[in-house]
Order: C-alpha cells, then structure tokens, then sequence
C-alpha cells in the first residue's frame, strides 16, 4: 500500500508533466491580442491554466526568440511594458499544436470509452 | 538604502547574461509593480504586496536561470549513462593498477608494512579524486557544447551495438586482456631486474634458467588464447592443453618459492624481520599460484564437459 503523501506527489508530478505544453499553446493563442507579462499571466489564471510568474516571463523570451513571438516597448504610458503578438510563424505553430490537442483529446476519450473499436 | 524589489531584481540579474540585462531588469520590474498594484487594489498594504509577490516569483537564482535557459545540471540524461559506464570501468580497472604500480614503486624505496598501507590509501584516493575530476569536467564541457551520445559512438544506436553474449570461445575483450597480462608480466619481470632500486626483486640467479623459461610459458599462453578464440569452443583439447601451460607455469613458481630460490635475498636485506618477510613473501607466492592453478584447470575443464554434455553455459553477468 503506497502511502497518501507519495501518491500525491506522483500525481503532481503527473499533472505537472500532462500541462507543461498547454501554456505555450495558450499563450501563442491569447497574444493574436498584443499583451505584456502580466496581464498575460492574469488572463491565464482566469481561463483556468495553473502558470505561475516565475515560468511564463522566461518562457515569453523563448518563444520570442524562436521568433514565434514579437516584442515592442510601449512607453506611452507611465509604467512601460514589453508587449508580446504572436508572430505568423507562431500562429502557425499555435494551429498545429491546437490540432494535435483535438486529436489527442478524442484519441483518449475513444479509448476511455467501452466497446469503442481500438 | 535599496528596496526589496531592487534587491530581488539584482539578484536575478546577477547570473543572467550581461547583454540581456538591461531588457530583462525593465520588463522584471514593470511585472513585479504590476502584481502589487493588483494586490494593492485588492485592500492588501503595500509592503504585505510586495512581499508577497517576490515570495510568488520564488528563488532569484531559479528564475534567472530559467531566463538564461541554462541547464541547471552538470551532466544530462544523454551523456550519463556514458559517463557512468566510463567511470565504472576506469574506477574498477585503471585504478586497481595504477594503484599497485605506484604502491610497488614506492614500496621498493622504502619497504615497511606501514609506507607500503599509508602508500596504497594516498594512492587510491589521489588516482581516484583525478580520474573523477577529469572524466566529470570532461563530460561536463561535452555536455555544453551540444555533443550527444550518438556522436560519442560514432553514429545512432543501432543493433549493431548489441553486445555478443555467446558463452563458447573467447570474447575479443577476453583474448585482449589474455594477451596483454602475458605481456605486462614479462615487462614486470624484466624491468624488476633493472629499474627498481637497486637490487632486483627476484633471485637473479634464476636467470640462468627458470626465468627465461617463464617468459617462454607466458608467450605461449598468449598463442594459447590466440589459437582458442580461433577455435570458438571449448574442447577437451583445450582442457589438456590449459592444464600442461598451467602447470608448466605455476609448478616451477611453486617449487622456486617453497624452496626459497624465488625472491632474491638481498631484496629483503633491511634489517631486523628480514628473513621473517621473505618467508611469508614465499609463502604468498605459494598460495597464490597453488590456488590460481587449481582453479584455471578446474574451470575450463568444467566447460568443456558441459558443452560436450550439451549443457548450457552461463553467460557471464547476466543471471542466465
């Protein structure tokens, strides 16, 4: 009998490693909108993605220098930011990971469903 | 006085790459004020919002490597089990006899039981430390400048690699190592008369006869093992022939040692204990040689007749 602290911890790690990909097709999705680091980070939590600060603004620089994101520094207002808009290339990417995402949502579910041809 | 955020701030900036700097401080900063501003707007004081955002952006050290996509390993997954297999064997062989080259060398200056310990325990640990060290740092620096374990071999892991486990004949590691030791023990004999100090080990005397006849035995146990693998079985041919070169070998050490003609007395002049030494120096050789005897005869033998009962052999290292 697994102890309830160690299957907790195997499911984290579980969860962890099934979500680490959704953040990035999420972001390149949201950022069709220009939007700077926090605001992002905001809209995730609403949508219901668990991303925490500390992954997603390293994360933003990557996928900018991948040259999926662009960056520009608006100054107009009194707090300058760095916003971030998927590039084309990136929304190409997006659309393919989003694909994949369906497939492999319905691959599970046909295979979670009884009788369903394997 | 620097506030908290700057503190934070510098602190992740530290370890990030210089020409990044400048960005990553503005964007970092402007984040940071953003969340307190949140929280702030929330009905948290100001102080409490700061806190807490640092404590939710965690260890400065993390994040700056996350920015600087860094590898916070020494050696990766790739290259591990490649550095594991080359420390296991330069660990397990290389520095066994390293170790007793060194211990004999400096025994020979100055042979006394506790130099020739407290000489084995300095060695084992320095040979050891740098054969860690370098094969670390050389693994290391592989791992930063992208080699993967494919270029270590030479190419993709295909079947090919497999090793051969087949339990007849010699395997070529096996008719590598049954060469080279001929070979080292007729150097080790040579150069024990000549370079060690200044008395040889062994009774010169013997070189009349009974040495260059070891070096003839030790030759032809080299073609032994050359003409086994050719053979790829285990015959009671073999058997025979095992068992005279074992014998042609280890009988004229045994007789040579029990009779006291084996080391040269002059070797072990030094002192009180002396004569002491050079008996139990004889008696060693005996025992060891008198064992090794037994059980190289004994083992091909058993090989032989199982193969020829038609029962399987164990395939060494395996369980099987």
């Amino acid at each position: 009998m697994v102890c309830d602290m160690t299957m907790d911890a195997t499911l984290a790690g579980h969860l962890q490693e099934l979500r680490r990909g959704t953040v990035v097709v999420a972001s390149l999705t949201v950022l069709r909108e220009p939007g700077y680091g926090y605001s992002l980070l905001e809209m995730l939590s609403a949508a219901g993605f668990e991303v925490e600060a500390n992954t997603l603004y390293p994360l933003l620089r990557r996928l900018e220098s991948q040259g999926l994101l662009a960056s520009e520094w608006n100054t107009d207002e009194a707090r300058p930011r760095k916003f971030y808009r998927t590039t084309e290339q990136g929304e190409a990417i997006a659309e393919t990971l989003r694909t994949e995402w369906t497939r492999l949502d319905r691959a599970i579910t046909d295979l979670d469903t009884p009788g369903s041809p394997r | 006085m620097t506030s908290l955020v700057d503190r934070y701030v510098f602190t992740a900036l530290r370890r990030v790459p210089e020409k990044q700097r400048a960005d990553i401080d503005r964007e970092l900063r402007a984040s940071i004020e953003d969340a307190v501003d949140a929280r702030v707007d929330a009905g948290e004081p100001r102080d409490a919002a700061v806190e807490a955002t640092l404590l939710e952006l965690g260890d400065p050290d993390r994040l700056a490597d996350r920015y600087a996509d860094r590898a916070s390993y020494l050696i990766g997954p790739e290259l591990f089990p490649a550095w594991r297999r080359l420390m296991t064997m330069l660990l397990s062989m290389v520095l066994p006899l390293v170790v007793i080259v060194l211990v004999v060398l400096r025994s020979l200056d100055a042979p006394s039981a506790g130099s020739v310990i407290g000489g084995m325990v300095s060695s084992v640990i320095t040979v050891g430390v740098h054969i860690a060290f370098w094969v670390t740092a050389v693994f290391a620096v592989l791992e930063r400048t992208g080699v993967t374990a494919g270029g270590l071999r030479g190419g993709p892991w295909s079947l090919k690699n497999l090793p051969r486990y087949e339990p007849r004949g010699l395997t070529v590691t096996q008719l590598g190592a049954a060469i080279v030791w001929p070979v080292l023990m007729i150097t080790a004999l040579v150069l024990q008369q000549f370079t060690f100090g200044d008395e040889p080990v062994l009774a010169p005397a013997n070189w009349s006869f009974w040495w260059p006849y070891l070096i003839v035995v030790m030759a032809l146990d080299a073609l032994y093992a050359v003409w086994v693998y050719r053979l790829g079985t285990w015959t009671h041919t073999v058997t025979v022939v095992n068992a005279a070169l074992a014998l042609a070998f280890a009988v004229p050490v045994i007789w040579l040692a029990s009779t006291d003609r084996f080391f040269n007395p002059a070797f072990f002049d030094f002192g009180a204990g002396a004569d002491e030494a050079l008996r139990w120096a004889g008696f060693g050789v005996v025992l060891t040689f008198a064992v090794f005897l037994v059980w190289d005869i004994a083992e091909v033998a058993v090989r032989a007749e199982r193969l020829r009962r038609g029962l399987p052999l164990k395939v060494p290292g395996t369980g099987v």
